[in-house]
């Protein structure tokens, strides 16, 4: 854990105290003053480790409970055992009225009390399963899990239990939607209202209060990760569709990233700006391939179309079109058209280029792969511009996989290719070498 | 806000008893009111990552014979059970509404054959037995040896009531499982 900037300085102050007090700059007294003034400050380094440890323990504490209540005692009596699995339950609940009454407002007691109760609950439903030998279903279980853990984040406003609910959430969805046998060809619908119940608790806890801490980031990745995992679960026969739900998906975190309240000071720290623009580039790469091309231009009779348009993947392209469609008006509202990152537009370019696909597939393909050097060019652009390393590199390693995906698929000769290669990587090397050189002149 | 959070945390701790206590309360409800039948099976030993070690027993009596028109997987039907003349449970008919009287399953189908009549073959979701976990091994071994004596009959004994079913022992010969792992790890090798 790094010390802050304002612990730092106290430590300074308190370190020049009695040097200022023996030039008779201050009084003894005020120097007293000061010492006791940051001795009542809390210290926010101690605290946030007390937070990780207090996480930690209730994790461990509750995880090993689970393990030996699994262990199945058959010398116990079954009542016995209930009593037993019930127990943890009962204390997680205990410690979290107590807390709620006093009103306790140290994060470590409501993260840890959160944490240990979230796995007392999946305790409390596996011993009965346990002691009655109930099959059960692991998907509803975990639904049930989850659904009975969403009121402790709220109860405590704990982020740390926030961060295992969206966890359970998405492991319901994809157990649903990808892993279980027996559910072939159910979608996970409820994953959409579940996830949804956690945001009222990140907009009061972090958007509200203006507040952008290391739960906040957690939060955002995982939430922005989950939707992505969990997007193919709807997906059953017509994958050429959900392309465009993606780049929807993708481009509506872009935008979201760009409005203020959503904005950080390091590019890692914006799960929206970076899942969803890796998100875009990734599948623009995908498809300067011909295969989707091939695939969307061989539908295209009129029966195949309709039955195209009453699908599932239709109607989740259409929603999550029209939610990007609808934040970048916000957006544009809000900020000059030059300020705002060219990959919002993404969505808008990959519709247009669906539609000229269905007939022209090998021009669509052609201007996939210019979107993608017009993008690299961008990004390059941008870092120059911000003076970021990260960026300049993330545009130059987009060019790079560019070329590397057609040195599969086209006719050049190697001649060409090679040169294309040795023309990347002089600009990898003058580029870094410019921005630094920059960096020196400027310090 | 702090009646708001109390309010919460009350309806809270109630729907989280809610959840096992209704478990507790239906699986007793059969527990002590079923009828018993005895479930021809075959066990292996896999393991859960909440509840443990437990073993899979694989029923014969899994499907009854219908017109396959009727049904569909997966859907809802009730199962009534008889027994034949050996003393195991055998399905006596499919329903898609409740019977009047219990004892009856409610299950999924799982597969439908063509044809009038035709195997529907539907879930029987007491399927675990769990086992302290260094004894479902052991039970599952002991299953396969005795296996090797072909008068050997293993089964479940399964109570059930108005649509729910509780495992509630499995035997090998008449002889709890239980006891047999535990007599086998008394006995010297």
């Amino acid at each position: 854990m790094s010390t802050t900037p304002a612990i730092s300085m106290s430590k300074q102050i308190l370190k020049e105290l009695p040097e200022l007090v023996r030039a008779n700059v201050i009084s003894e007294e005020t120097a007293k003053r000061i010492a006791d003034h940051y001795d009542a400050q809390p210290n926010p380094s101690t605290n946030r480790l007390l937070i990780v440890f207090s996480i930690l323990g209730g994790l461990l504490v509750s995880m090993g409970l689970v393990l030996i209540v699994a262990h199945n005692w058959d010398e116990l009596p079954k009542g016995m055992k209930l009593l037993v699995g019930l127990l943890p339950m009962l204390i997680g609940q205990a410690v979290c009225g107590y807390i709620v009454i006093k009103n306790i407002p140290s994060r470590a007691w409501r993260e840890g009390c959160g944490v240990f109760l979230c796995f007392a609950i999946a305790l409390s439903i596996s011993i009965v399963g346990q002691v009655y030998n109930i099959e059960g279903n692991f998907g509803r279980f975990l639904m049930v899990w989850m659904l009975l853990t969403l009121p402790v984040v709220y109860v405590l406003r704990s982020p740390a239990t926030a961060m295992l609910y969206i966890v359970g959430v998405t492991w319901y969805a994809c157990e649903v939607g990808y892993f279980s046998y027996s559910s072939r060809g159910v979608q996970p619908w409820k994953y959409w209202p579940m996830l949804l119940l956690i945001l009222p608790f990140c907009y009061t806890e972090f958007i509200l209060k203006g507040v952008k801490n290391n739960f906040y980031y957690f939060i955002s990745w995982l939430f922005t990760l989950s939707i992505a995992v969990c997007l193919g679960c709807f997906e059953s026969d017509n994958e050429e569709m959900v392309v465009i739900t993606y780049m929807s998906l993708f481009s509506a975190f872009v935008i979201l990233s760009q409005m203020k309240m959503f904005e950080t000071n390091r590019v890692l720290t914006n799960a929206f700006l970076v899942v969803g623009s890796l998100g875009i580039m990734g599948l623009l790469l995908l498809l300067s391939f011909d295969w989707y091309w091939d695939e969307l231009g061989s539908i295209s009779t009129d029966g195949i179309k309709f039955y195209f348009a009453l699908s599932i993947e239709f109607y989740f392209a259409l929603i999550f079109t029209v939610l990007a469609a609808t934040l970048l008006v916000l957006l544009l509202r809000s900020k000059p058209l030059a300020e705002v990152n060219l990959k919002v537009f993404a969505f808008l370019l990959f519709i247009a280029l669906f539609v000229l696909g269905a007939e022209l597939p090998g021009a669509a393909q052609l201007l996939v792969n210019l979107v993608i050097l017009v993008f690299a060019v961008y990004t390059i652009r941008d870092g120059a511009t911000k003076n970021h390393l990260g960026i300049l590199n993330y545009g130059l390693l987009i060019i790079t996989a560019l070329i590397i995906c057609r040195f599969f698929d086209t006719d050049f000769s190697f001649v060409v290719r090679g040169l294309l290669f040795i023309g990347v990587g002089v600009g990898f090397f003058a580029a870094n070498l410019y921005m630094i050189r920059k960096r020196k002149q400027s310090s | 806000m702090k009646t708001f959070t109390i309010i919460l945390f009350v309806f809270m701790c109630a729907a989280q008893w809610l959840v096992p206590g209704k478990m507790i309360y239906d699986s007793e409800d059969v527990v002590t009111g079923g009828t018993v039948f005895k479930f021809k099976t075959q066990p292996v030993d896999p393991s859960d990552p909440f509840r443990g070690k437990y073993i899979t027993l694989s029923f014969d009596a899994n499907s009854i014979l219908a017109d396959s028109a009727d049904w569909q997987s997966p859907g809802e039907v009730y199962i009534t059970f008889t027994t034949d003349s050996a003393g195991f449970a055998k399905p006596a008919s499919i329903s898609s509404t409740a019977p009047a009287a219990a004892p009856y399953l409610h299950t999924t189908v799982l597969y439908v054959d063509s044809g009038d009549p035709a195997p529907i073959t539907f879930d029987l979701p007491f399927d675990r037995f769990y086992l302290e976990e260094s004894k479902a091994s052991e039970a599952e071994k002991a299953y396969w040896e005795a296996q090797r004596d072909s008068a050997q009959v293993a089964y479940g004994v399964v109570r059930i009531g108005a649509g729910n079913a509780v495992l509630t022992d499995v035997m090998i010969n008449d002889r709890s499982i239980v006891d047999l792992v535990n007599a086998m790890n008394q006995t010297p090798e």
